[in-house]
């Protein structure tokens, strides 16, 4: 018998024969092992023990019964058999032993958060792990890709668990597979295909409504991330990103949590989603935070980054991430990307300065230069936002003169979808302008400050509702004495006109103050 | 209100293989908060006329045990007694004739370490041997460290007497069962799944075995053991269910063997104890809890 120590933890090797013949013996010599020792778990590994009778099983119970946290490791299927048929396996944990493979020399196809991905023949991949304590990852994984399939998401399911080296693989049949992140590399001309696929199943999974207990809240990791950065940032700047991520409300849907092109794979025409470990629900704005670290965070300082981890270059990067991003949206309005991805990069940058942390300190001058530069732009990040929450139907965006084209197109985009008439789409547009241009000229005076423009189309009647949200001082444009238009021109007041013209075309204009906000809404019946 | 789940119906004491006196162990049983206990030592009923002489009425109830070791073309068995007439020649028949075979036995170990090995011992310690209430093995491999011929009781077991291949002879399973109700007792079936103690015994052949039994005559099994899982329960209570068998509840105590302890019978992991334990407790008069 051979025993190893590491902490309070005890290995037992078990070996041979357990019976009624030596059971008495075996017991001792593991009883004098145990005892007197402040042990909190026990390791029998079984790699050696090649049959087990009642006499034997009973000894485990005693060891249980002594420490009850026990395991018994590397069971052979004969022994595993035996502690399953008489319940053993329910009382405690029992691994079996597993299948050796290696990987030297195999390709490598995918590499996620936990583990590297390598095609071990024609059909087959198997994902190591990289982390001690793989097989409750490996577990944990077989269990999240099982209920992803149940609710519709299409993926890989694991249907093996092998030792590889020191570590633990779970094995897939992935047949002719290859990785977005390949096709990508080889065919850029596939780009616009690529985008479409991608943000298809990104729908797909943000659209999963997840029963409540299955996967863990996504929000909570990243309180932990906000709460590590309180040593590395200004109090002030601290409590402001712990604020923005505590005010994101829950929400049930599916986030994959890693998702970039190396996890989407197409085999034989099917788009697979692959490296479910961090399987989540959450609100989007975590999920894109980790593909702008995939495509671009990572890769800001260096670009050289990106080539290596995913295979193709830093433009092609900047390139996917941004269409991608604007057929998520359903926008290319420009300020709305840069809405959005700025609230990705607060919460993305936070992670990737963790990160680097953790993995490298703050010595290395290559992790500080990458670190002051994160830390550079979420500082600046932090200043100018009010959420991290977006919606696709909404444009936050700074209250000035110099943004209402965008505001425009934004609206226009919206309105183009539902079939606007080109009458109805100037008559609003001309309305949109008037309150947008009221509220960069009074609401923030002589200070600056965001606005919300949110377009809202109802089918069946449709009905286009427009509501501007600021947080300015209240004011009322609607209070305004209409101007006497019988006058003419040269007599007429200056402004004003706008809002008469607005309250002529659309079908409704309300105006309220409500907790601090101006929110003014138009409707128009198309 | 008594808890019947502290019951305790398997236990051993000096009389077979366990380290408690029958003196020590009312005492052990009545700290250990168990109300009803038997005592079960191997192939003899002499505890439990002791324990009957000298138990006092506040001490923990009390019925009659034994734990025939049995044997027969198709396997091993211990058939558990309980509630006999320990005095009735029933009974005590079935214990002469297991002394006998056990004797008999030892003779022939003897002769075969005299035949095979030339280890001969002093008439006074065969004749010591031999009137010894269980002598096995470990007497022998003692008298032959004792004598030089090994240096420790395990090497003389395990490279002399488990050489030794002879057709021992056993009570059989019918012999111990009409037995014990000739004595007016329960015969039941212990550590079902656990065989004689060290096999494991699932499914059909658990079901033939007991189908046998239950032709000689068995009325229960013992399905509340220390070294059981509810997963092996809960086929027990099938079976028992479906022929209409007494429950009993065991630890197989051995005394300074601690790692069993008295009460641990797996009652204590259930709310509600089977129908079939209820009967039972009801059978042999036990009325403290409820019934």
């Amino acid at each position: 018998m051979n025993d190893g120590m590491k902490a309070d933890q005890l290995t037992v090797m078990l070996t041979g024969r357990i019976d009624s013949n030596n059971a008495g013996q075996v017991e001792k010599d593991i009883l004098a092992q145990i005892e007197g020792k402040k042990l909190s778990s026990v390791i029998l590994d079984a790699s050696g023990l090649d049959y087990i009778s009642s006499a034997g099983l009973r000894i485990l119970l005693r060891i249980r019964k002594i420490i009850p946290d026990m395991a018994i490791t590397d069971v052979s299927s004969d022994v595993y058999e035996i502690l399953e048929m008489t319940g053993f396996t329910e009382m405690m944990r029992v691994e079996k032993a597993y299948r050796v493979v290696s990987v030297e020399g195999c390709e490598e196809i995918g590499r996620g958060a936990n583990g590297t991905i390598y095609r071990i023949d024609q059909d087959n991949v198997v994902k190591v792990y990289n982390n001690a304590d793989a097989l409750a990852d490996i577990q944990h994984e077989r269990e999240v890709a099982r209920l992803a399939l149940i609710l519709g998401i299409p993926t890989a399911i694991s249907y093996d668990v092998v030792k590889v080296g020191n570590s633990y693989g779970s094995v897939f049949e992935l047949l002719n597979a290859s990785s977005f992140s390949k096709i990508l590399a080889e065919n850029p001309e596939k780009m616009d295909w690529c985008v479409k696929e991608y943000v298809d199943m990104l729908n797909r999974i943000h659209q999963t409504v997840v029963p409540a207990g299955k996967l863990p809240d996504v929000k909570e990791t990243v309180v932990g991330w906000a709460e590590f950065m309180k040593d590395y940032l200004p109090v002030e700047a601290a409590n402001k990103l712990m604020a923005l991520v505590q005010s994101v409300p829950h929400d049930d849907h599916m986030i994959h949590g890693d998702y970039h092109t190396k996890n989407l794979e197409l085999q034989n025409d099917e788009v697979l989603l692959i490296d479910m470990d961090t399987l989540a629900v959450g609100h989007p704005i975590f999920e894109l935070a980790s593909m702008y670290n995939a495509f671009i965070g990572y890769s800001e300082v260096n670009h050289e980054n990106v080539l290596h981890f995913q295979g193709f270059d830093f433009d092609t990067a900047w390139k996917f991430w941004r269409k991608t991003l604007a057929a998520y949206l359903g926008t290319h309005c420009e300020k709305k990307l840069e809405e959005v991805e700025n609230k990705a990069r607060v919460v993305g940058y936070t992670r990737m300065i963790r990160r680097s942390i953790r993995r490298k300190g703050l010595e290395r001058e290559d992790s500080r230069a990458e670190i002051e530069y994160w830390k550079k732009e979420l500082l600046d990040l932090l200043e100018k936002t009010d959420t991290l929450l977006f919606n696709k139907n909404e444009l936050q965006i700074e209250a000035v003169r110099e943004n209402l084209e965008d505001v425009q197109s934004f609206v226009e985009e919206h309105l183009d979808r539902a079939g606007c008439s080109p009458k109805a789409g100037m008559q609003i547009g001309l309305a949109v302008e008037e309150i947008f241009i009221n509220i960069a000229n009074y609401a923030y005076a002589p200070g600056k400050g965001n606005a919300v423009v949110r377009v809202e189309v109802s089918e069946d009647p449709v009905i286009v509702t427009i509501t501007f949200i600021d947080h300015g001082v209240p004011y009322d444009p609607l209070a305004k004495k209409d101007p006497d238009v019988t006058l003419a021109a040269e007599d007429r007041q200056i402004g004003g006109l706008g809002i008469f013209l607005a309250k002529k075309t659309m079908d409704d204009l309300s105006y309220e103050y409500r907790d601090g906000q101006n929110i003014l809404r138009l409707k128009k019946n198309l | 209100m008594i808890d019947v789940r502290n019951v305790d119906l398997h236990m051993h004491t000096t009389v077979s293989d366990g380290t408690d006196q029958p003196e020590e162990i009312i005492g052990k049983v009545k700290n250990a908060g168990i109300s009803l206990f038997a005592v079960t030592d191997h192939d003899d009923v002499k505890g439990c006329t002791r324990i009957l002489e000298i138990r006092r009425p506040e001490d923990p109830a009390f019925i009659t045990g034994v734990e025939f070791s049995c044997k027969d073309e198709e396997g091993q068995y211990h058939i558990l007694g309980y509630h006999y007439d320990p005095e009735s020649e029933a009974i005590r028949d079935v214990v002469k004739n297991g002394h006998r075979l056990r004797m008999k036995k030892v003779t022939s170990r003897l002769d075969f370490l005299k035949d095979e090995f030339g280890f001969t011992f002093p008439q006074e310690e065969i004749d010591h041997l031999l009137s010894l209430d269980n002598p096995g093995k470990p007497h022998i491999g003692n008298l032959m460290v004792k004598y030089g011929y090994t240096k420790t009781k395990e090497e003389a077991i395990k490279e002399y007497i488990n050489r030794i291949h002879f057709r021992s002879e056993y009570v059989r399973p019918e012999d111990a069962i009409r037995g014990i109700l000739g004595a007016g007792g329960i015969p039941v079936l212990a550590h079902p799944t656990y065989g004689s103690g060290d096999q494991l015994i699932l499914g059909e052949e658990m079901e033939h075995r007991v189908l046998k039994l239950i032709g000689y005559g068995l009325q229960g099994l013992e399905i509340y053991y220390s070294g059981f899982t509810a997963r092996i329960r809960k086929g027990l209570f099938k079976l028992a269910d479906q022929y209409q068998l007494y429950v009993t509840a065991g630890s197989d105590y051995h005394g300074g063997n601690k790692l069993i302890e008295l009460g641990e019978t797996g009652l204590k992991d259930e709310t509600e104890p089977v129908e079939g334990f209820y009967r039972f407790l009801k059978e042999v008069g036990y009325t403290g809890g409820e019934l």
